[in-house]
């Protein structure tokens, strides 16, 4: 028995020696904001990204970049997600490793949180100050109270430079000049040091004496006499008169040294105006829409109805920020991530281009790995197994019809 | 030695292994505070403690004491029942405050680089002097919870007003109005933190006009004086020593 004893304990030593060797030695890089984790509908079926733009790969330290695009708010929002009338444009950075130095739907600054409407589109763009050196994921993102973050594409950007560099500088209405990453600071040190050594001196001034042992004997006893002392009771109202006394002092010198001052500004912004997007002249109907499995490929029936004058043709379909291209119709040239560009992913049956008043039924194949690398084929166990997605049909002039669908997806799996 | 025998031999003895004693459990118990109301008041707390913009005029004034005041409530109701020590609530809040500091300055700056600047924490500790000399004063738990509750809610707003105030100087950004606070809030990113989470001026103060830190505060102050009595008692119950009887 104590030889099988000696064995686990052996075996567990060593367990636990390799684990924690492991946890040390073992330490990848976090390079995601875990958008794959994030349920296929919510992708899917929320906010549809698109037309984006990192302005540059690469900044210094104090130089500015942008991220601009176009976000479409599905109609179809799911019921398990609360409505987005209460958003807010964020960015998806791993801490400040830039400032946000602005962010703006349509031409409105949106620094607090904004109210969408279902069915538009809006342009956005994040203007962003590098602060801190490294290379960075940066994502756009939408936080919708009651749904959460509903995060975009992701690319990286290389900040270059020293962080001690960086500087905030602004000014205030009041006049003053500041420099916000350290405006304050030594004030806050100032009154926490303060504070902190009169909360010492209170504690050293007790525990000089014995603290436990004796007290609690004479406590049980009933010899509360010489516990506390008439010189004790003079030195705890000199603590009570000198916190009140520095606490009446220091608020009337901050109020001296800052007259103006105002509360923090909160509030919901309505009224976003959305693009005016042109009137969608192709009619899309999705007569069926399959995933296999096995394949890592949709298929759509789609009945088209090109009640415009210009012939289209397919071109790109569109689904929680992967973008599958038909190449002979439509090649992407801007930067998009790579890992979320299908760019011969879209298969048509018959693309030739759909004259003005004909209408035709089409098989489209959206086929990719990244249905599986970005966990979009989970979709089949969502609770409403439906999909959605934006489809852009091209004409030969260079315009662009947006055509949302949406309908239910039947998952095949032999 | 026997079990019956003393452990010491000599009166210098017993007076150096009290000592001992003495320091060895003002340590653990400040060890013990420094995680225990740490995470306390983390959890409910929370961002209104973390973040200059959340740091307003009703909701940080009214929620922070009264989540802060349990703690050196139910210390204050062991060391002074027990060993008549008046430094329950300025123990806790210097644990906290340690703790927070750590926190704040290790995590916070030097891990994911927010600056100190926007996340320093509240400022308890005259409150907690207050508290401590009114019990060692008073030699009562009501009339510290109605006096020293009080004082606890009052004292927290002006007590911090000193390292807020130029955080709430007004500035025009990109045509806009914010404090400098509101634009920490903006600048520094936390992408987990989206502004609608944000609980600040929020109510049905309006009546008040600018004038609703001190109604906040008397409110924070009265529901403080409820969680003291509450907390006391929590207090009381945990320094309780009891003995199983032998069959």
């Amino acid at each position: 028995m104590k030889t099988i004893k000696d064995k686990v304990a052996k075996l567990s030593f060593v367990a636990l020696l390799m684990t924690l060797s492991a946890a040390m030695l073992y330490t990848p890089t976090a390079s995601a904001h875990g958008e794959k984790s994030q349920a296929a509908f919510m992708r899917m079926r929320t906010i549809h990204w698109f037309d984006l733009n990192w302005s540059k790969p690469k900044v210094a330290v104090n130089e500015t970049m942008e991220i601009s695009g176009k976000f479409h708010v599905f109609a179809g929002w799911p019921e398990t997600v609360d409505k987005p009338e209460v958003t807010f444009l964020n960015i998806g950075i791993p801490g400040p490793v830039f400032i946000r130095a602005g962010s703006w739907i349509g031409d409105q600054l949106v620094p607090r949180s904004v109210s969408l409407e279902l069915g538009e589109t809006y342009s956005f763009r994040v203007l962003l100050k590098a602060r801190r050196p490294g290379e960075w994921h940066v994502h756009t993102m939408m936080n919708v109270e009651g749904g959460g973050p509903i995060i975009g594409p992701g690319k990286f950007v290389t900040i270059t430079g020293t962080m001690g560099s960086f500087r905030n500088e602004l000014t205030t209405l009041t006049g003053e000049n500041l420099d916000l990453e350290t405006w304050g600071l030594s004030n806050v040190y100032f009154w926490h040091g303060l504070w902190y050594l009169i909360g010492v001196a209170w504690v050293v001034y007790w525990i000089r004496r014995p603290v436990f042992v004796p007290r609690a004997l004479a406590v049980n006893a009933g010899k509360l006499d010489g516990l506390v002392t008439d010189t004790d009771k003079k030195v705890a109202i000199i603590f009570f008169v000198g916190t009140i006394g520095i606490v009446l002092l220091g608020m009337g010198q901050a109020n001296s040294k800052y007259p103006v001052t105002t509360p923090l500004q909160a509030g919901l912004m309505r009224g976003m105006v959305p693009l005016e997007m042109p009137e969608a002249f192709v009619d899309v109907k999705v007569e069926e829409a399959s995933y296999r499995v096995p394949g890592r490929a949709m298929q759509m029936t789609l009945t088209v109805t090109n009640n415009g004058d210009v012939a289209v043709r397919l071109g790109e379909f569109n689904t929680a920020s992967v973008r599958f291209l038909d190449p002979e119709v439509y090649q992407d040239d801007s930067g998009y991530p790579a890992d979320l560009l299908a760019d011969a992913g879209l298969s048509v049956s018959d693309n030739s281009p759909l004259q003005p008043g004909e209408t035709r039924t089409i098989e489209v194949t959206a086929s990719d790995a990244a249905w599986e690398v970005y966990r979009l084929s989970d979709l089949i166990y969502d609770p409403d197994s439906r999909f959605a997605g934006l489809l852009f049909f091209f004409d030969e002039n260079g315009g662009r019809q947006m055509v949302m669908v949406d309908a239910p997806l039947i998952p095949v799996f032999i | 030695m026997s079990a019956s025998q003393s452990a010491v031999r000599s009166r210098a003895e017993a007076v150096k292994v009290s000592r001992t004693f003495d320091y060895l459990i003002l340590w653990t118990v400040f060890m013990v505070l420094i995680g225990g109301y740490h995470i306390h008041y983390m959890l409910t707390g929370g961002d209104w403690d973390f973040w200059t913009d959340w740091k307003d005029r009703r909701l940080w004034v009214t929620v922070a004491p009264i989540v802060s005041i349990t703690f050196p409530a139910a210390v204050q109701a062991c060391l002074w029942a027990r060993y008549r020590l008046p430094f329950g609530a300025t123990i806790c809040v210097l644990g906290l405050l340690l703790g927070e500091w750590i926190n704040r300055y290790l995590n916070f700056w030097g891990w994911t680089y927010f600056p100190v600047n926007f996340c320093f924490p509240s400022n308890l500790m005259p409150g907690a002097i207050l508290l401590d000399v009114i019990l060692m004063l008073s030699n009562s738990f009501t009339l510290t919870a109605v006096l020293g509750g009080m004082a606890w809610g009052l004292v927290f707003y002006p007590g911090n007003w000193p390292i807020i105030a130029p955080f709430h100087i007004p500035i025009e950004y990109n045509g806009m109005m914010f404090t400098l606070a509101d634009l920490q809030g903006y600048h520094y990113v936390r992408t987990g933190t989206p502004e609608y989470i944000r609980m600040v001026e929020k109510g049905t103060l309006r009546t008040f006009g600018k004038d609703v830190a001190p109604v906040s505060a008397f409110f924070s102050a009265f529901v403080s004086i409820l969680i003291y009595f509450l907390w006391h008692f929590f207090g009381n119950w945990f320094s309780q020593t009891r003995f199983v009887q032998s069959t």
